[in-house]
């Protein structure tokens, strides 16, 4: 059996100005799971997301990862449980795609040999290699979410959260990003997808989990949940709705 | 996609783009400071030298002009208040105003040397990567006390690299804005009002991002030291830059 990565306890975060993210959310997540974590608009999922890898800490409740309280141990969950954002542009931070991939391993103190074998090594595998030296800000998007995913998987993460990964990008980009995601899974990674669009990933997923006002609502196996997702303001796959079940997309 | 300046770092093999961005630090203030008291002879063989090494790294200097048209419009209006404002022999007398010899030639020094050190920052700017200016700065500021070199060095990196997106973000915003005829609104305070206001707002958004994206990789203030590189010709620019800022003082 597949063991724990993350055992989160009754969390909640009610934010400084009253609104209240999330609410008593008590999950645990084992590794190589591809979960999908769907709810609409404002329900609390980027806020969930970021509890895990302590961007976010709960007012009540307790995070463990790895067998570690995440409050007390930051460095540790940030390197266990990477985090891709929904905007890349603005997690751009090197001046070239190397440097950007670097920036994590620079954190960590990483020798400088070690960083540049493996730096190399991500964007061989990432398929771009031959782009180390142009500036982030000139790559398409879907390159971009690659080299965002390429600065998060350096760093050698059990666990890597997506929060909507397919948004703003072109046909050619979802499916870039889509196959890289899969292949993430199938080498070991645990996968979380936020999103409130599930039609792209769900044939993938192990588990879906879904968000409302701040709670889990649902969690489980894609199947089993599917048809009533629109309940829940999250659009059902067209496939499903034709009785055809779950299809890969593209 | 965030669109190239004329100040955008480009990619080459030439020997500055492949010298020590320490050396070039030293080497851009030294004859930046000797250019204060060259002569106009002195300025135009050091525009020889920076034309020659606009070709080695792959610049067109035709282009650049042309990009940065408005900063020799800046220069014109200096050469203009210069020529009207220094005493001297004078050439022509119209509506009160005076432009004498001495005004011209000192207007036509005083820019020219602007627009040298301007090119020297362009060349410097396009063939040295932000990440290694960042190292430079962090290099340079290390020995100094109770400064944190290393923020100061993020900061520094930040900046340069956010600087087109901010500028594409206030495209964005002003397209957005003529889209529902605001390019109609003859007042310029609110013009820029409209325009400062959703661009700050959205640059601290985007400030915030960074941060947790940041924090989320593990950043902090101890971090591993930048590494240089060298092309180990280093020592004969050095002496050259020398040589050169004496030339400018002395001829």
């Amino acid at each position: 059996m597949p063991k724990n990565i993350i055992d989160i306890k009754s969390i909640c975060h009610t934010f400084s100005d009253g609104y209240v993210g999330i609410q008593n959310i008590s999950v645990s997540i084992s590794q190589g799971e591809f979960i999908i974590l769907a709810g609409k608009n404002g329900s609390g999922k980027t806020t969930f997301l970021r509890h895990l890898n302590g961007l976010l800490l709960p007012d009540s409740g307790q995070i463990i990862v790895n067998g570690h309280d995440v409050s007390k141990h930051l460095i540790q969950t940030r390197k266990t449980v990477g985090m891709v954002f929904q905007d890349a542009d603005t997690q751009i931070v090197g001046d070239t795609v190397f440097d950007e991939v670097a920036f994590g391993l620079e954190n960590l103190k990483v020798k400088r040999q070690k960083i540049n074998e493996k730096v190399s090594l991500i964007l061989k595998d990432l398929n771009l290699f031959h782009l180390k030296n142009r500036s982030p800000f000139t790559l398409s998007g879907g390159e971009k979410r690659k080299l965002a995913i390429a600065g998060i998987l350096v760093m050698n993460p059990e666990l890597i959260m997506f929060d909507e990964p397919f948004s703003n990008l072109d046909h050619p980009g979802t499916i870039q990003v889509l196959s890289t995601i899969i292949d993430l899974n199938r080498s070991g990674h645990t996968i979380i997808i936020a999103t409130h669009d599930v039609e792209t990933i769900i044939c993938e997923a192990t588990r879906i989990i879904i968000m409302k006002d701040g709670r889990i609502k649902e969690d489980g196996n894609p199947l089993d949940i599917i048809n009533r997702l629109e309940s829940y303001g999250v659009r059902e796959p067209c496939s499903s709705k034709l009785g055809l079940g779950i299809k890969p997309y593209g | 996609m965030a669109n190239l300046t004329p100040f955008t770092y480009r990619q080459g093999q030439s020997i500055l783009h492949l010298l020590d961005v320490r050396c070039k630090f030293f080497m851009i203030c030294l004859v930046s400071m000797s250019m204060l008291s060259a002569h106009l002879f002195a300025c135009f063989f050091y525009f020889l030298i920076l034309l020659f090494f606009f070709k080695k790294s792959g610049l067109n200097f035709f282009a650049t002009m042309t990009s940065i048209k408005y900063f020799i419009l800046l220069l014109f209006f200096i050469f203009i208040a210069r020529a009207l404002t220094v005493k001297g022999d004078i050439l022509f007398s119209f509506y009160g105003m005076t432009i004498t010899e001495q005004g011209l030639t000192e207007g036509f020094v005083v820019a020219f040397k602007f627009f040298l050190v301007m090119l020297t920052g362009l060349v410097f700017s396009s063939t040295t990567q932000p990440s290694s200016v960042k190292s430079a700065v962090q290099w340079f500021l290390k020995p100094i006390p109770f400064v944190l070199e290393k923020r100061v060095a993020v900061m520094i990196s930040l900046a340069l690299g956010f600087m087109p997106i901010i500028a594409s973000q206030a495209q964005k915003i002003s397209d957005a804005q003529k889209a529902r005829c605001g390019d109609l609104q003859s007042n310029p305070v609110k013009k820029i009002i409209h325009l400062v206001l959703p661009l700050l707002r959205k640059t601290f958004l985007s400030a915030d991002s960074l941060v947790l994206a940041m924090e989320s990789r593990c950043y902090s203030d101890d971090r591993i030291d930048p590494a240089f590189m060298s092309s180990g010709k280093e020592i004969y620019f050095l002496a050259g830059s020398v040589v050169l800022s004496l030339s400018l003082v002395c001829l």
